[in-house]
């Protein structure tokens, strides 16, 4: 069970909704299984085509990378570290990584399930906007390839 | 030079959980072989076999990303800070 205060969880559908058509990612720390904070990050896909192509994991050969933000997200570096210090500096954990599905089901796909090797203790949430009107949040752990979903509480403060 | 790398949890278990490592190094090549020294096969997770740094895997100095700055041969000064980061990413 991950817990999720309604303004981050609110948070996070807003900003996967202000990216859109677009990919948000960002992460969440807390404590424990509890969000405390949300860190939205950019999404440098387009600047990661060659980090894709090398795995198999473009969308399309020959794909634009200028609209590759559209299918895949790739944090961008700088900002992903200093946020991580900036999680370890407020003694909080680094709890989940978060992207939005602007058009496919909230489901990790095989992209996400090959990196998400690199981050086998955290969540993975993913936020599809398929329904615009009906934003779907969902977390999961994935270990060794193998995803498990996990409920996600939205908690009222 | 007495250089810190900080050292992301995903590659901890190579460190007996350490979130930081102090080495002596002159550059990040020189770094990340002084840590492989003292923790064998944490290099080979940050760098392909011939050297170069792996695409996946972004290295910092001060919070500076090395491929804006010289790569792994970045100098480093007494008392900087060096960062690893496998990449976060995805997609539907």
């Amino acid at each position: 069970m991950i817990r999720l205060p309604r303004t981050c969880y609110e948070a996070i559908i807003e900003h996967a909704r202000r990216e859109a058509p677009f990919e948000c990612c960002g992460l969440l720390a807390g404590k424990r299984d509890r969000v405390e904070r949300v860190y939205p990050i950019t999404n440098r896909a387009d600047q990661a085509a060659d980090l894709f192509a090398e795995r198999g994991l473009m969308p399309r050969a020959g794909a634009d990378p200028a609209t590759l933000p559209a299918e895949r997200y790739f944090m961008d570096p700088e900002e992903l570290f200093r946020a991580l210090r900036e999680i370890e500096a407020q003694a909080l954990d680094h709890l989940a990584n978060y992207h939005s599905h602007p058009a496919t089901p909230a489901r990790p796909s095989r992209t996400d399930i090959e990196f998400a090797a690199y981050w086998p203790h955290v969540y993975h949430l993913i936020c599809s906007l398929a329904d615009p009107d009906q934003p779907d949040l969902r977390a999961f752990r994935i270990v060794d390839g193998q995803v498990t979903e996990i409920p996600i509480v939205v908690e009222d403060e | 030079m007495a250089v810190t790398i900080l050292i992301p949890a995903p590659l901890r278990r190579f460190t007996n959980e350490q979130a930081s490592v102090q080495v002596e190094a002159g550059t990040v090549a020189e770094a990340l072989a002084a840590l492989d020294a003292e923790y064998p096969g944490i290099r080979d997770r940050i760098c392909e076999p011939d050297g170069r740094l792996r695409r996946f895997v972004s290295v910092f100095v001060n919070g500076r990303d090395v491929r804006s700055l010289e790569g792994l041969e970045t100098p480093l000064r007494d008392g900087d800070e060096v960062g690893i980061i496998p990449a976060m990413a995805g997609g539907q």
